[in-house]
């Protein structure tokens, strides 16, 4: 009762007010609720390319690139074939080995993808190479990284992202506040969902690209039969669910049909000779 | 020792990729003489049956195990990292260093800087992006390479969340 009568004569004395002032403060409001509305929304493609090449930046920082141009122009282009296969083909995709010995791999938003080189070594053919960008290109697509960073970020952030702060190469500070964030979010590690979910959709891209479909599930089943106590793998364990888990789920969705795709020979030959024989 | 060393490293290079990885049956599975569905059975493990991985074809693996050899469905089947708990034996050791170049001592004295704490402090480093950048292939070029080995495109949807496609 006392609150309605509070809020009556605030109302009396919101309407004694001038004009102009009263136009003023429902702009305002106006604003702010368009900036929380925009929150929700997601962050356009040259926003998304401009944080990803500052968050590409910082874990080139962490390690840098292997020093084979090589392997390095392999990869980019059997990561670039897997892209055209996407509803994404006309991104900027860069591919880059990492010079690290950890097992792991990485994907940024704007179509950066990287694997270290201790995963690759670990790796016995095109097909399971296929199957390992994929998974990383599937987070692109789907945006996974953003949705998080987003959902991480605190709140004065995520409204600046959502609103014009980053347009046309806005504010710098904002996009330094962006990228900060969004680095985090790779020690933290994605939803278990959005894991499954590049599993599930990996395994369909490296296919339509012609490899084997089953180079993802291989790689999973390496990764189950090494040692989780193992500090090379710390970070890959934390961040995604157990390799264990990922293998019942593709075990579920992989029907006998995928047994008739093989992958050609000639992409056995050349691994060999631009990785296995290189490492 | 150095002869057994050196006979190891020549014995690896020929040696199938798995140098025998154990792992037990989720299911009832069938052994098949081929790494084919409607190849002949040659006997059926029960559910978690021990039996060792020794190569890789497609969704089909060849297994050794107590009631016979041959190909079972790769997911029929889950790794079982024991002996990787326990830590490599010697001999394992030795044959990591041929399959993969890389030892224990390697990754001990490797490059690392991936770690939580790493990324958390990391500093940006753009000369290594431009880098990156120039490693970057043309749509023209990835295509090219597909066709180099014969890569051929499927028409594929994604699958759904719990259905067989």
């Amino acid at each position: 009762m006392f609150i309605r009568a509070l809020l009556f004569s605030g109302l009396c004395l919101l309407f004694s007010f001038p004009a102009h002032a009263f136009d003023f403060d429902l702009q305002k409001m106006l604003s702010i609720a368009k900036k929380t509305q925009q929150a929700t929304k997601t962050i356009d493609e040259p926003e998304e390319i401009e944080i990803g090449n500052g968050i590409a930046a910082n874990l080139l920082g962490a390690s840098s690139l292997l020093d084979d141009s090589r392997a390095q122009q392999y990869v980019n282009q059997v990561g670039r074939w897997l892209s055209l296969q996407t509803e994404r083909p006309d991104l900027p995709w860069k591919f880059g080995i990492l010079e690290s010995t950890d097992i792991n791999a990485f994907s940024i938003p704007g179509g950066t993808i990287f694997i270290t080189h201790g995963l690759l070594q670990k790796l016995n053919n095109e097909s399971e190479l296929a199957g390992v960008l994929a998974h990383e290109i599937v987070h692109v697509l789907r945006k996974h990284h953003l949705a998080a960073l987003q959902k991480g970020a605190r709140m004065d952030i995520a409204s600046d992202l959502a609103g014009e702060a980053l347009k046309n190469k806005g504010d710098p500070a904002v996009l330094d506040k962006a990228i900060k964030a969004g680095t985090e979010v790779y020690a933290r590690g994605l939803d278990k969902n959005d894991e499954f979910e590049a599993d599930r959709m990996g395994i369909v891209i490296a296919t339509r690209a012609g490899y084997d479909p089953y180079g993802l599930p291989a790689v999973l089943q390496m990764l189950e039969a090494s040692n989780a106590q193992d500090s090379s793998l710390a970070l890959m364990f934390k961040t995604h669910p157990a390799p264990r888990e990922r293998l019942s789920l593709l075990d579920k969705i992989m029907s006998d049909g995928f047994d008739a795709y093989t992958a050609p020979a000639q992409t056995d030959k050349r691994f060999n000779s631009e990785v296995s024989q290189r490492k | 020792m150095r002869y057994l060393y050196a006979l190891l490293l020549c014995a690896s290079f020929v040696a199938p990729v798995y140098a025998k990885q154990p792992a037990y049956t989720v299911r009832s599975t069938e052994i098949k003489q081929q790494p084919f569905s409607d190849a002949a059975t040659v006997a059926t493990l029960s559910e978690k049956a021990s039996v060792n991985i020794l190569s890789r074809q497609g969704g089909w693996v060849r297994i050794t195990s107590e009631s016979g050899n041959g190909w079972v469905k790769m997911l029929s089947l889950r790794s079982d990292n024991t002996a990787a708990k326990q830590g490599d034996t010697g001999l394992q050791s030795l044959l990591n260093v041929g399959r993969s170049g890389s030892s224990g001592i390697t990754v001990a004295t490797g490059v690392r800087g991936l770690s939580e704490e790493d990324l958390k402090n990391a500093h940006p480093n753009p000369r290594e992006l431009e880098k990156l950048q120039n490693y970057a292939v043309s749509k023209a070029k990835a295509e090219k390479f597909a066709r180099d080995a014969k890569l051929k495109t499927q028409l594929l949807d994604y699958l759904p969340l719990d259905g067989k496609s």
